[in-house]
């Protein structure tokens, strides 16, 4: 049998000033914002802060690295497969180029497509979504068989054929990641809309005179958009390794340094100079951590049944 | 029927499709309602759930799409408005929902809450705008400090005072309060209540009251129907409803709503409905009522009773209104 | 009902930690409910009745504690039980029923299987017979048809059946105790009383002692013997059902009484006059002051009130307790 305990009415938990009591009314309650609040309990967790500390140094290494450490990444900076220490702090690969020139390079393609690439997913993700929620009917049914069509295709291969047919650049990189991941997103987004296109408060703002485009997008989307933005969070982790894998197979933009080409050019050498590959590849790794912790704190933030009670 | 009434519904019907496959299915939300509400009054509709008594109030406010039958406006169809036309409608029809905590959207601040049906609705400044929210806080008990919280920083009653002042924004003649106080304590329901009788007599607003609480609806309404499966099974002026009601189903509600004592005890053995209501979906042909009724007879599973006058403004829908004496509540 | 009570309450308080330390959520509540006798705990949302009940089942939430005073289950303190002893004791002596029975209701599983598990787990029965006695308790609870219904889900059932499930749930194995928090709030009115009327026929039956949470004194008053009435979290009026309704002693009860727009049958003046309302509202969590906490929307608020602390309940007729420096006058005519 379950038995949850109730929660408490939030009437016992919320400050509140009675509008006709006699004598000195109690404070006001500060106005913060709801997003102000979810900031304040995402720094509060360990796993947000830890996420927000990864993400902000790898934008730090992505923007000021190349000017702290400038030259070309791709430039012969010493003897081939040198290890990490002696000539440069983290070595070089197999044509002698500088690993950290490549790391810091590296970042900003990497952390560029992952960011680019989550954007063009949640733009499609949510505008599909949005409509098939909002809409329902045969709309809904016809973009959700168009989504389910896309979710069925086996996603590194739909981006290789893509990246094939258009050509090895970063630009169809990005969009071949954005295309393929969308699908996620328009189904998570088109099961918000349906469930906050039922509540009351939009039946409130219709009477109020609101129609289609300012419900969809004043009213429902700013309610649907916390787990909106998680997935959106994961999906910049998921768009990094993407491009780590297609540059694996050799599909990247082989004239951009990035982190998967450096993986997918030196993997021939990776059991001779473990740090030709691995280095690049615990950058990945702890990138996608990064963005994965962010995530996951972020959900549990907005969650209002983790809220603590205060 | 003299002049138009404010509001005029008119065979009212909101049907929908549960289900195509295996066996069509079609809910009888609305089954050929009709009620008219002269400006100032308070209608009210009482009804359990499943009764279709908050479906009419969305088909009035334009919410729900109706199936046929017509809702006038001083006269004007509104049923097939639609764009600039039904944003004038919108302005003198407003709407109090049940839930103080779901129709108020969280990530508004209150002021914007309020301001919202005028933005929408009316071309203003944001001076005047701004104004007005001062003005209709003021008018519903609020500060004017209230304007920049939010809404979970509002106690129960509080916010449902904001939906007062955000249906208020606009001047609208009807205000519809679906169930606007069974959500809040009973001490904070006593201030709404008064709060709406007194705008009422200030503003001269017409309310469509739902309800399920008779001794609300005694308390605010004019004149009362008595909804059953999507359909009006009695109306009637309140003194002559709460002294004579002649539906049985009335009489079940009303002996539910007794105070405690020995009169609801002896009632209540023949007076209280048994079991609960059927599905809305495909009804049976004859008395939707037929199935709970303590008076049924084969007439009643076979044919549907017609609404019929039995005296003034008193209209009843039973077979046997003339056979069996009301019973006696007071 | 001159036996022993089958739960006492002694001086509880309950308490939330927060940031700023503990704040009390209800505080030194006492009351006992014998065999065969209904309590009911009435008052706002926020005055720490569903807390109580909560705190007897030993289901409190995260935060919340029992700060002080004892509950006493046919003498045995429940707040000292372990872990085990506690789970024996809920469901097997003492249940309880929740206001909205879908959510309290397991979905995937049958309302048959829901029965019969509630009585594999306490009572050691067999598949079979527990099947057997699941049967006969939804019959019990006056569910038509009851063979077939066995085999219903949750959501196949009305409102009011579900309702009647969680009763018989509760009350498969034969509890002492029945809490029942808000049992009828979510069900139609004609359906509230059918239910109620179940509840008294059953308690009748099994000699349940049983606390009733609600919000609405009215509608207690036909199945309740007791009442306490609870304002922010402290029992200001506690005494027979009958008495209390009758002549309300503290200014808050009597507020109550009046504030709801009764029903009243032939009665035509009533309509468009405004109710007498209580002003204002209940202080919050956290802010309730040691002065009585309703002195700030009381009519009969005296310079005392303000000065000195909220007063204990003291017993003013033989069945009746006030906590008010000030309370109404009982007429002691008649």
């Amino acid at each position: 049998m379950t038995m949850i305990p109730m929660p408490a009415h939030p009437e016992m938990l919320g400050p509140a000033n009675p509008p006709h009591a006699p004598g000195p009314s109690p404070p006001l309650p500060s106005p913060a914002s709801p997003a102000a609040e979810i900031a304040t309990r995402l720094l509060r967790r360990p796993t947000g802060l830890a996420g927000v500390l990864i993400i902000t140094g790898f934008l730090l290494a992505a923007f000021a690295g190349p000017h702290l450490y400038p030259g070309d990444p791709f430039d012969v900076a010493g003897l081939p497969f040198s290890p990490p220490g002696e000539d440069l702090v983290l070595g070089t690969d197999y044509l002698g180029r500088d690993i950290l020139a490549g790391l810091l390079h590296g970042a900003r393609a990497t952390l560029t497509v992952g960011a680019i690439a989550a954007l063009i997913t949640l733009v499609i993700g949510v505008a599909i979504g949005a409509l098939a929620g909002y809409f329902g009917g045969a709309l809904g049914t016809a973009l959700m068989k168009i989504t389910e069509f896309f979710q069925v295709l086996p996603t590194l291969l739909f981006a290789m054929v893509l990246v094939s047919l258009f050509g090895q650049t970063l630009t169809v990189v990005t969009l071949s990641i954005g295309i393929v991941s969308w699908p996620p997103v328009a189904r998570l987004t088109r099961a918000e809309f349906l469930r906050i296109r039922g509540l009351d408060f939009v039946k409130a703002a219709r009477a109020a005179g609101a129609g289609a485009p300012y419900l969809i997008l004043r009213v429902i989307l700013p309610n649907a958009a916390p787990p909106i933005i998680v997935a959106a969070t994961l999906a910049v982790g998921t768009a990094i390794l993407f491009e780590g894998g297609l540059s694996f197979l050799g599909l990247g933009d082989p004239n951009v340094m990035s982190w998967g080409l450096m993986i997918g050019q030196n993997r021939a050498y990776a059991l001779d100079a473990w740090w030709t590959v691995a280095l690049p590849g615990a950058a990945i790794f702890i990138a996608v951590l990064g963005v994965s912790l962010l995530g996951d704190a972020f959900n549990d933030a907005i969650n209002p049944r983790l809220r603590r009670r205060t | 029927m003299s002049a138009p009434a404010l509001l005029e519904v008119d065979g009212l019907f909101v049907h929908f499709e549960a289900s195509r496959r295996p066996k069509p299915a079609v809910v009888h939300a609305v089954d050929g309602v009709s009620f008219r509400i002269p400006r100032g009054t308070t209608f009210g509709i009482v009804g359990e759930s499943g009764s279709g008594k908050s479906t009419t109030a969305q088909a009035v406010m334009r919410l729900v799409p109706t199936t046929a039958g017509a809702i006038r406006l001083d006269g004007r169809n509104i049923i097939d408005l639609n764009g600039v036309a039904l944003h004038e409608v919108r302005k003198s029809l407003q709407m109090i929902f049940q839930d103080p905590f779901s129709s108020l959207d969280p990530r508004r601040r209150a002021g914007n809450l309020i301001a919202e049906p005028i933005r929408l609705l009316e071309h203003r400044s944001k001076d005047e705008t701004a104004a007005r929210v001062d003005e209709l806080l003021a008018a519903v008990g609020l500060q004017p400090s209230a304007a920049s919280l939010f809404p979970h920083q509002f106690s129960g009653g509080q916010r449902q005072r904001l939906c007062i002042a955000r249906a208020l924004a606009t001047a609208p003649a009807l205000i519809v309060c679906d169930e606007a106080v069974s959500a809040l304590d009973v001490a904070i329901q006593a201030q709404i209540l008064n709060l709406l009788l007194r705008l009422q007599a200030e503003r001269g607003l017409a309310y469509l009251f739902i309800s399920h609480d008779l001794g609300v609806v005694q308390h605010m309404c004019d004149e009362i129907a008595v909804m059953y499966l999507g359909q009006i099974i009695e109306q009637a002026p309140n003194s002559a409803f709460f002294s004579r009601p002649h539906h049985p189903y009335t009489w079940s509600l009303m002996t539910a709503a007794l105070p405690a004592g020995p009169l609801r005890q002896s009632l209540k053995k023949s007076y209280l409905a048994t079991g609960e209501p059927p599905s809305p979906i495909n009804p049976p042909n004859g008395c939707r009522f037929a199935s709970r009724c303590p008076f049924v007879v084969t007439r009643c599973r076979e044919e549907a009773p017609e609404l019929v006058a039995i005296g003034t403004g008193h209209w009843v829908a039973c077979h046997r209104h003339d056979e069996i004496d009301p019973p006696v509540f007071a | 009902m001159s036996s022993d009570p089958v739960l006492v309450l002694d001086d509880l308080s309950i308490a939330l930690a927060t940031i700023s330390g503990e704040v009390p959520v209800v505080e030194h509540l006492s009351f006992s409910v014998a065999q065969g006798s209904t309590i009911a705990l009435v008052g706002e949302s926020g005055c720490g009745k569903s807390m109580t009940a909560l705190a007897i089942m030993n289901l409190l939430p995260q935060g919340f504690r029992c700060s002080g005073g004892r509950i006493l289950l046919e003498s045995e303190d429940v707040v000292a039980a372990t872990p085990s002893r506690r789970r024996a004791l809920r469901g097997n002596r003492m249940s309880m029923i929740f206001q909205e029975p879908m959510t309290a209701l397991n979905p995937v599983f049958t309302v048959g299987e829901q029965i019969a598990e509630a009585l594999r787990a306490h009572q050691n029965l067999g598949r079979r017979a527990a099947a057997a006695r699941a049967l006969d308790m939804l019959r019990a609870v006056q569910i038509p048809a009851a063979e077939n219904r066995i085999k219903a889900y949750p959501h196949q059932l009305s409102g009011g059946m579900r309702q009647r499930v969680m009763i018989a749930i509760a009350l498969a194995c034969r509890p002492k105790l029945l809490i029942a928090d808000e049992p009828t709030t979510a069900l139609d009115v004609t359906v509230q009383a059918q239910v109620f009327d179940l509840l008294a026929r059953l308690q009748e039956e099994m000699s349940t002692a049983i606390i009733l949470i609600t919000h609405d004194l009215g509608a207690v008053a036909d199945i309740a013997d007791d009442v306490a009435v609870l304002y922010a979290g402290r029992c200001i009026e506690q005494g027979a059902t009958r008495v209390v309704m009758e002549q309300p002693l503290h200014p808050y009860t009597a507020g109550l009484m009046v504030c709801v727009p009764h029903l009243q049958p032939g009665v035509m003046a009533a309509r468009h006059r405004l109710l007498a309302e209580i002003p204002g509202m209940v202080p919050p969590l956290g802010q309730r002051p040691t002065i009585c906490a309703f002195s700030d929307r009381c009519t009969r608020v005296g310079n005392d009130c303000l000065s000195e602390p909220q007063p204990p309940l003291f017993t003013l007729a033989p069945t009746q307790a006030v906590a008010c420096l000030h309370p109404l006058q009982r007429e002691t005519t008649a």
